[in-house]
């Protein structure tokens, strides 16, 4: 998308960082990339890779702008269509063979789509396959800008040799324990008896390894089944350490702000609160499951503060995070009795209404006026916020 | 690296297609040309409806905004060597 909106970057190596001062890069530009510049690298590093790269913030309102315009386009194919991360979806053909009874013609199409719709310059891999499994893989193998399918012949021999780099689901920590086992590849899964699976991954992940060592469908990569977001969380990671008190406190409420306004324009309300902090290779964390349901950031701030309290911070913090979670739509949420919560529920709508007019943090709490840059809501790459974020669209 | 300049502007431009494209913005009194639009994005701000352009003009790349809800427009931020 960099590329696509500033000439100048084009066909050069592109390192992507969150913010000005970061030191990781989260997305590499393919001239990159062929240079060893990878995800997760480290600034320092990249330069020994790539001296002449050039390091480009991350543009999250712009990235979500193309989601959704691409949700449109998927959406024009198959009401079916579901977007998946922040630029990744699945479309399930097996419903509509008539209507498209060649899946190649269709992705060269969509492919056009795209160019037309948000530039000539971005790219778009393709996976064709039986399932989600597969077709992400074929997407992840298949050459930059690409159109690649899995069918009955190639199927065996790709699960033999695709790295589990390549494979959704199956993170660093789960490759490296495959790893003790001897399985380098999917198809190796097939080979280790079920019980030892059981026995060292547990049940349900032992299910799902099979399942991807058979080339079948995993439950790792649907997540549309929930009706609901069932929790909604926010960290933060500061430049650099925190030891002061009041800063803490201030983070803590200005992300569990940003939480309980994402509840309440869901409509819903959750019953447990927790909060981590992380720094100096040490954390501490705290979560309370509620017997009533809250909405409103004074409720959350108050348990937040009374878990807080109870732990003793022995270490300057550089990571935050804090969530609400159990969550149900709020016309399922028993009425209470207490009138203050009625109170609350009157004057956050009136906050929210100012809110939607003018911006978020428009009218704040006292506790964020030292704040010298308010933490503004941001998409991720995972998109776990997804039913949120196109809940207007 | 992009600067950050949110700094109000002056813009030109004509409707095509139900949008507006602009083709002209002033900026602490000096007229740019606007060759090409490399990309538009819609944004929100809470319920804040902004659209922002990214234009090219004498080979810089500048970010416009355009706040639809009270109709300001803002150079947020251009491209530097």
């Amino acid at each position: 998308m960099l590329q696509q909106e500033n000439p100048d970057l084009r066909g050069k190596p592109v390192g992507v960082i969150k913010d000005k001062g970061r030191t990781c890069i989260i997305a590499a530009s393919k001239e990159a990339k062929k240079l060893g510049v990878k995800t997760g690298c480290n600034v320092k590093e990249a330069k020994i890779l790539a001296p002449h790269i050039i390091l480009v913030p991350a543009e999250f309102d712009i990235y979500l702008d193309a989601t959704k315009k691409l949700k449109k386009i998927f959406e024009n194919i198959t009401p079916d269509a579901e977007i998946f991360s922040l630029d990744e979806a699945f479309i399930p053909l097996k419903t509509l063979k008539y209507i498209y009874p060649n899946p190649h013609k269709l992705a060269i199409k969509t492919k056009l789509t795209i160019k037309e719709v948000l530039g000539e310059w971005i790219t778009c891999n393709i996976g064709i396959a039986k399932n989600r499994l597969l077709a992400k893989i074929a997407s992840e193998i298949a050459p930059k800008d690409s159109i690649f399918e899995i069918n009955e012949q190639n199927e065996e021999e790709i699960l033999k040799t695709v790295n589990f780099s390549d494979v959704c689901g199956v993170g660093f920590k789960l490759e490296a324990r495959l790893k003790e086992l001897g399985v380098e590849h999917p198809y190796q899964i097939r080979t280790i008896p079920t019980d030892l699976l059981e026995t060292k991954f547990g049940l349900f992940l032992a299910e799902a390894l099979i399942q991807i060592g058979r080339g079948e469908g995993s439950y790792i990569l649907d997540r549309s089944s929930a009706a609901h977001m069932k929790s909604v969380s926010r960290t933060i990671t500061l430049f650099k350490l925190c030891g002061n008190e009041t800063q803490i406190k201030s983070v803590l409420y200005n992300l569990a702000e940003e939480v309980t306004y994402k509840v309440r324009r869901m409509d819903m309300a959750g019953r447990q609160v927790g909060f981590f902090l992380q720094g100096e290779e040490k954390t501490i964390s705290a979560h309370r499951t509620l017997k009533q349901y809250i909405r409103h950031t004074n409720e959350m701030v108050e348990i937040i503060e009374d878990l807080y309290k109870n732990r003793k911070r022995t270490f300057r913090v550089i990571k935050f995070g804090v969530f609400l979670s159990y969550l149900k739509p709020l016309k399922e949420v028993p009425p209470t009795l207490f009138s203050e919560w009625y109170k609350n529920e009157k004057l956050y709508k009136s906050l929210d209404a100012i809110s939607q007019k003018y911006g978020l943090f428009t009218v704040r709490s006292g506790l964020l006026t030292q704040v010298k840059d308010i933490i503004r809501p941001e998409v991720t790459g995972y998109l776990g916020d997804k039913k949120y974020q196109f809940m207007e669209e | 690296m992009y600067e950050e300049v949110n700094a109000k502007i002056k813009v030109a431009g004509v409707y095509e297609n139900n949008l507006f494209w602009p083709r002209k913005f002033v900026w602490n009194g000096k007229l740019y040309e606007i060759e090409q639009i490399t990309l538009t994005s819609e944004l929100r701000d809470a319920g804040v409806k902004k659209r922002l352009y990214s234009v090219l003009s004498k080979g810089t790349v500048y970010r416009l905004l355009f706040n639809r809800d009270n109709e300001t427009w803002f150079l947020r931020a251009l491209w530097l060597d």
